[in-house]
């Protein structure tokens, strides 16, 4: 009995964990994109280039950026590679590149960058932003009668770094500034019982 | 090109497996004592540790100094995560948080223990605004709340741990400065938050993954804070070390020193040192295997926690294997996974914490079975569980000490340029210069990691002995299902550190 209770008190740590871990993961799972890389080139005299390596259903693709970190008003480019997991085969269809802000609360309209077709088993798409900002870029297309899409992060210009502090700060702020004034509310309501209770 | 780090030569796994296999022998047939021999060296008796100990711990503005160094390079993490280059090779917010300190951190508990805890900037920000020591006195912003009691236990550092695991192996916190920069920030308000809210310092006795992680791993540390005279301790009815005095702060995690046996909670904060008016306390040095053969009381919220240590150890070594991203993708194609495969990484990461706790679970089934169920399963569970405990550290240590070793090396030549400003991305050279440059030869670390996965083996056969012992008195050859599980986990280990290793950045 004693054994079957100890087990029964596993299983319920068990499945409490694993709902835990699926809910975080579900939370993000959908546009978390492939971790960036940057690195030299040094066979040529291009400037260093971002890479973010991904996979999608049936396909690895690698997504490049050129330059690494690039500034509003200058040129860059992207590059795609998408290639068949199974047998290396290179992507034919053409791809559409759409761009939308990635910032948390803007307008999530897309406009779209163009359509490329695979020259020599790369997808190369031009742009220039006139804005710094955080961009999500779209390529979609069609492989074995399937839709595809993969978001990718573009950052223009520096990150605002002012944001993650000023929310750490103000909510370090308010919380001491909401703690204060409980406090202060104990001591006077402590103060009142005092002066009210008989000697 | 991924660049890998060579593993354990093929000698050194054979010269430990045969070692395994003579101890395990022995441990099956030698007759366990019947009580252990307490050695203990108390520094303060030695003319050489003796100032040092009393410069360091009798005044706090030593470990107030240490803090303020501490804080000042945690928060030029934050500074270059959010401002300096993205590159995560040339950032000192990646470098020095996940080459340095993750990996050096482990390190360190071999030596000094829960040293770390006493100048840890995120309970420094979080004391020095919350509650603050000022020329004029001591201010409290503080609600200074009873901790519910559902909160208690170290479930919440289990599942914080489990959540930064995730992050950081997962999402590649690592690979990101300005993630890594983030994290920090959220720590700190985390921290803040306890504070402000409990009373003592709840978020490093409850929350804290990386201080239980210290706290449990501190029970295999060579030293430990006690009393000098246990009976002075008895005599005592003020309990300064508790309560505190007018110029010293109490406990933060509420250990009285007459009655601690365990390093599990002790933060090395030395308030009692500096509190006790009979000057009682002192550090000393002791045999590495005591608490964790004989000291530390079981408690099954602390048993899961060594068990999820051993799963997340061994996970973190499995995601660095080559092999890794393969079964990754293969997942990922099976369940129509995408962009960075979280899904299927969470996944792999609930099979590895479930994998090792089903096989306890089933090992200590199998005990309980073969001595005809004397002893109840819970109390075997939370009995045994302190074989886990060597054997994840020991291989923690090894494999942190091959990031430490090999990852380590340029990081004065950060500081310099701690923002990693016009610096471009890693070449290939460099890359390979990298891999060479090591701190120490390649074949002392080769040593030092088979030494250590020894003596992890070596521990976790005196805690079976004694505490299998102690639970069964007349079990003898009938302790064997723990015996195979210890060499079990120990040989998976072994295997994971002779396969090459990728490079964390």
């Amino acid at each position: 009995m004693c054994f079957m209770r100890n087990l029964k008190n596993i299983f319920q740590q068990v499945v409490f964990l694993f709902f835990t871990l699926l809910l975080s993961a579900n939370s993000f799972a959908h546009h978390v994109l492939g971790r960036p890389a940057y690195s030299l080139n040094e066979d040529s005299n291009t400037p260093p280039s971002m890479q973010v390596e991904t996979q999608i259903g049936n396909y690895f693709v690698t997504y490049m950026i050129f330059p690494a970190f690039p500034k509003p008003g200058e040129k860059g480019r992207i590059n795609i590679y998408a290639s068949r997991i199974d047998s290396g085969d290179t992507l034919a269809s053409p791809i559409t590149f759409l761009v939308r802000d990635g910032g948390w609360f803007a307008d999530k309209t897309e406009e779209q960058l163009g359509t490329q077709d695979v020259y020599d088993g790369v997808y190369r798409q031009g742009f220039v932003f006139k804005e710094k900002g955080s961009y999500i870029i779209t390529a979609k297309f069609e492989a074995d009668g399937e839709p595809y899409s993969i978001d990718f992060p573009l950052q223009i210009g520096e990150s605002s770094s002012m944001i993650p502090i000023g929310i750490a700060l103000g909510s370090i702020v308010l919380l001491l500034v909401v703690v204060n004034i409980v406090q202060r509310k104990r001591l006077m309501r402590e103060k009142i019982l005092d002066s009210r209770s008989p000697s | 090109m991924i660049m890998t780090h060579p593993g354990l030569p093929e000698p050194w796994g054979y010269l430990v497996w045969a070692f395994m296999l003579l101890l395990g022998l022995w441990s099956l047939t030698a007759k366990v004592p019947q009580q252990l021999q307490r050695r203990t060296l108390n520094l303060n008796d030695f003319w050489l540790t003796r100032p040092l100990l009393r410069f360091m711990l009798h005044s706090p503005w030593p470990l107030r100094l240490l803090k303020l160094v501490v804080v000042g390079l945690f928060l030029l993490v934050i500074v270059a995560g959010l401002y300096g280059t993205p590159i995560a090779g040339r950032n000192l917010a990646t470098v020095l948080t996940w080459n340095i300190w993750w990996a050096g951190l482990i390190v360190s508990i071999f030596f000094l223990g829960s040293a770390w805890c006493a100048v840890c900037p995120w309970d420094t920000l979080a004391s020095w605004m919350v509650r603050p020591r000022l020329w004029f006195g001591k201010i409290n912003n503080s609600l200074d709340l009873k901790v519910p009691r559902y909160l208690r236990s170290v479930w919440p550092a289990l599942l914080m741990f489990i959540g930064l695991t995730w992050l950081e192996l997962g999402v590649g916190v690592t690979t990101s400065p300005y993630a890594t920069a983030l994290l920090s920030l959220l720590m700190i308000v985390l921290a803040t938050l306890a504070m402000a809210l409990f009373r003592n310092k709840a978020f490093c006795r409850y929350i804290c993954p990386v201080g239980r992680t210290v706290g449990f791993y501190s029970q295999l540390a060579p030293v430990e804070l006690r009393p000098i005279d246990t009976d002075i301790c008895a005599a005592c009815t003020t309990l300064e070390c508790y309560n505190g005095s007018d110029s010293v702060d109490p406990c933060p995690t509420q250990l009285v020193m007459g009655t601690l046996s365990q390093n599990t909670y002790c933060t090395s904060c030395g308030n009692c040192v500096r509190s006790c008016p009979q000057e009682n306390v002192s550090w000393r040095l002791r045999p590495p295997s005591y608490e964790a053969v004989a000291d530390a009381r079981p408690h099954w919220d602390e048993a899961w926690f060594m068990l999820g240590l051993l799963a997340l150890t061994a996970f973190h070594g499995l995601t660095m294997m080559p092999f890794w991203e393969q079964w990754m993708t293969a997942l990922a194609q099976q369940i129509g996974d995408s962009g960075q495969l979280l899904t299927s990484f969470s996944i792999g990461l609930i099979i590895s914490l479930l994998l090792p706790v089903l096989l306890y679970a089933l090992t200590i089934f199998v005990l309980q079975r073969l001595n005809g169920s004397k002893v109840g399963f819970r109390k075997l569970f939370t009995g045994m569980v302190f074989i886990t405990l060597p054997l994840a550290f020991a291989y923690h240590l090894a494999h942190n000490l091959n990031h430490l070793v090999r990852e380590g090396v340029g990081l004065a030549a950060m500081f310099l340029n701690p923002l990693g400003t016009g610096l471009e991305p890693l070449s290939m050279a460099e890359k390979h210069q990298r891999h060479f440059d090591m701190l120490i030869s390649q074949d002392l670390l080769f040593t030092i990691q088979g030494l250590l996965m020894m003596f992890g083996f070596w521990i976790a056969i005196k805690v079976l002995r004694h505490r299998g012992q102690r639970l069964l008195p007349s079990a003898g050859w009938r302790l064997l299902p723990v015996l195979l599980f210890i060499i079990l986990v120990n040989a998976f280990h072994l295997w994971l550190l002779m396969q090459p290793m990728i490079m964390r950045m």
